[in-house]
């Protein structure tokens, strides 16, 4: 198992020297050399033109300055400088990575969690009409883009918002209940239409009241991704214990009078489940893009409205960073479902 | 003779593949039914500057005419003093202010009847299909026929949205089948240039093997390791942002193309792989057939079947791309229509007042259902060419 591990890894260093060697060329092939900006740019930074100059050795070869750059991230985790921020590219993109990833792991969570138990209800209840409503669901799921389904729901809140507002501002008793609850509720809306916490109010939260506010604004985003992830791998599972419940050790564990329930859960479902963990994998590049429109349209700091901002402004290295940070946690992903489906599956040998 | 030898009266009818494959498609009901959707909205394309009233970025904003987020225009069956039914009508619109909610609402106008005029004059147009020849050839050919006929249209001062209109007081109904001709293709030349690509360099990297093989794999690998939104975005970057039209149309094929080539060469390879081992293989090679020939006459017309599902399932993917490049302002842009585009439009002027203008939101919907077709269509070919799916 050690031997597997050590050698997977190591598979993935030419992989990372290919994928940030594209990134790389990429950058230099876009138009318009960032020192031009420089020069007619009135505000200039004149120290941190010759910084990143001397770091990345602006003048040298290409492929010296690929390496350059290299050794300054694998040495000191040093990306390079945002032009638009005047600050270093780490201190910039660290917490766009980490707002991301708070919304795709609880995301990717519940769709595991949710996924397995209705792919086997699907199939264990096949062409009946819990699982023809399920796979309508799924149909639906997988044709609606993203960023159509969040504006869907911000819609949907904000219709609900002027009939809620009345019911909430009224003289009741529930009032204490709403102020407690959420600063949005009162005025009507029942999940936050956007950004990560609820800015007017925020700091004069008491803590437990400021995770509450987070977790209420994780509410609308979280369902979309979740829908997204869920409707493809809800197939899978589907499938998969479909194609178990004809084989043979199926027959012979209902002919030694198992009950159903043993029998889906002990000798169908652990054989079931492999491919569906090695989706992992598959799963989260997906997240990873797909919370990438879900963020934009919601105003969640997240690595993709980083990223297109970047772009936008040519601030370069983000995009270099974020491109490489990207491609880094896509080969962790990668890394953690192929370990996962060796400890899982006792078939797969490790030579 | 060939086929069964029967006894009976009625002789067994022996298909073809290809009728075999058609016979098992059109027992797939949803499939056809989205055949249907999809040639409807492919003709709703081609012939848009025909059936919309208006051209695609004809506005009427801040001029005589005001239409700025006008709403779907209501059309009136029947006459108002009688009751009877008449033909069709609407009334000029005019925007007052609210008092209670201080907005701007389009209020009817009951002095003056405009019916609804069919086959009437527009905004010229190229017809379809001469405006499918590039503008710069038609120019240097002096070729430049246009029409003025439309479907349908109502008189000016009055307009006619039938789901309303955007901010600058453009017809959303129309830039919607406008936006069509540029969603749907995309889709189509992305997939054609994923496919033919994976396919060429998936049967190499699986027929040749040894440092050819290894070196295209490591290509995919690395493709994949990149998410392909930032990719995209990345390769986007290459080219102006403020392009025109007309060049990023061609340039986010290319993008699109050249992303997703990965996943049908590596599936491509697996298939080439065990296909280069086959006695018909081996029989070519020992008549002294060149690689080429093999390749391209013998091994790829075996995946055939793959290549046409992957086909088919890679253009829905496509579309729900390029819409999201559209929305995030990479793609296609103004005054040009995408669904995509028009999404990200209906946001202008905040969330807030988003209920007010529920129709903006059209677009999704057709993203919607274009991408469900496509993907039913899919299915439906995968469960046809699929022998062990076959239905009675």
């Amino acid at each position: 198992m050690t031997q597997y591990l050590i050698r997977r890894v190591l598979q993935v260093i030419p992989t990372f020297i290919g994928a940030t060697l594209l990134a790389f060329i990429i950058i230099q092939l876009t138009p318009g050399d960032f020192t031009d900006r420089f020069a007619l740019d009135p505000n200039a930074d004149a120290e941190q033109l010759q910084r990143l100059r001397e770091n990345f050795g602006l003048d040298d070869p290409v492929l010296v300055q690929y390496f350059k750059w290299m050794w300054g991230i694998i040495t000191a985790g040093y990306l390079g400088e945002s032009f638009t921020y005047r600050a270093p590219v780490t201190e910039i993109i660290v917490p766009l990575i980490i707002n991301s990833f708070t919304l795709v792991l609880i995301s990717l969570i519940l769709t595991y969690l949710l996924a397995i138990p209705i792919g086997i209800y699907q199939a264990v209840n096949q062409y009946r009409l819990g699982d023809q409503v399920w796979s309508f669901f799924a149909v639906v799921g997988l044709a609606i883009p993203n960023f159509f389904f969040i504006l869907l729901l911000i819609v949907g809140v904000l219709y609900l918002q002027a009939p809620l507002r009345e019911i909430a501002q009224g003289n009741a008793w529930y009032r204490p209940i709403l102020d407690f609850l959420s600063y949005d509720l009162r005025n009507g809306l029942l999940f936050p239409v956007g950004g990560m916490r609820t800015t007017e109010i925020y700091d004069s939260l008491s803590w437990w009241q400021q995770v509450g506010d987070r977790l209420w604004h994780l509410i609308l985003p979280t369902l979309v991704i979740t829908t997204a992830g869920l409707s493809s791998l809800v197939r899978v599972v589907r499938g998969q214990v479909l194609d178990f419940l004809q084989s043979d050790f199926v027959r012979t564990a209902r002919a030694k009078g198992l009950s159903e329930r043993v029998v889906v859960y002990k000798h169908v479902l652990r054989n079931a489940i492999s491919p569906v963990i090695s989706g992992i994998g598959t799963v989260l590049p997906e997240l990873v893009t797909g919370a990438g429109l879900v963020e934009f349209v919601y105003r969640w700091p997240g690595i993709t409205p980083g990223f297109v901002i970047a772009i936008q402004q040519k601030d370069l290295y983000v995009v270099m960073g974020l491109l490489v940070l990207s491609a880094i946690l896509l080969m962790i992903g990668n890394l953690i479902s192929d370990v996962l489906l060796a400890l899982v599956d006792p078939r797969i040998r490790y030579s | 003779m060939i086929g069964p030898v029967t006894s009976s009266s009625t002789p067994l009818r022996t298909l073809s593949r290809g009728q075999v494959v058609r016979l098992q498609f059109r027992k797939h009901r949803l499939a056809m039914v989205s055949l249907w959707v999809l040639g409807l909205l492919y003709l709703l394309a081609a012939f848009a500057d025909f059936i919309a009233p208006y051209g695609e970025s004809e506005s009427f904003f801040r001029g005589a005419i005001d239409r700025s987020f006008a709403p779907p225009t209501r059309i009136h069956w029947r006459d108002p003093e009688t009751g009877a039914q008449t033909r069709p009508f609407v009334y000029n619109v005019r925007s007052e202010i609210n008092l209670e909610t201080l907005q701007f609402e389009f209020k009817e106008d009951t002095s003056t009847r405009y019916p609804i005029r069919f086959f009437t004059q527009g905004q010229p147009y190229v017809p379809f299909p001469i405006n499918l020849i590039p503008q710069t050839w038609r120019n240097t050919w002096g070729f430049n026929p246009t029409v003025t006929l439309r479907l349908f249209g109502v008189d000016k001062p009055a307009t006619i949205f039938l789901w309303g209109a955007d901010r600058l007081g453009r017809d959303v109904f129309g830039r919607i089948l406008f936006g069509a001709r540029i969603t749907l293709t995309i889709g189509i030349f992305a997939a054609v240039l994923a496919l033919v690509v994976g396919l060429v360099l998936g049967a190499v990297a699986g027929y040749y093997g040894g440092w050819l093989d290894d070196l295209i794999m490591r290509v995919v690998e690395v493709l994949s390791t990149i998410p392909a939104l930032f990719l995209l975005l990345a390769l986007r970057a290459l080219f102006p942002l403020d392009a025109k039209s007309s060049v990023v149309f061609f340039v986010v094929i290319l993008i699109l193309g050249l992303i997703r080539w990965g996943g049908v060469a590596r599936a491509v390879r697996g298939q080439v792989l065990s296909l280069r081992e086959e006695d018909y293989v081996m029989a070519a090679r020992g008549l002294g057939a060149s690689d080429a020939r093999i390749i391209f006459r013998h091994v790829l017309p075996a995946t055939a079947s793959f290549a046409i599902v992957s086909f088919s399932l890679l253009i829905p993917g496509f579309i729900l791309t390029e819409s999201g490049l559209s929305f995030l302002g990479l793609g296609i842009s103004d005054p040009n229509a995408s669904w995509g585009l028009m999404l990200a439009v209906a946001q202008e002027g905040g969330m807030q007042t988003f209920t007010s203008r529920p129709w903006m939101l059209i677009p999704g919907l057709f993203i919607f259902i274009t991408v469900l077709a496509f993907n039913f269509v899919g299915d439906g070919l995968r469960d046809a060419l699929d022998p062990k799916a076959r239905r009675g």
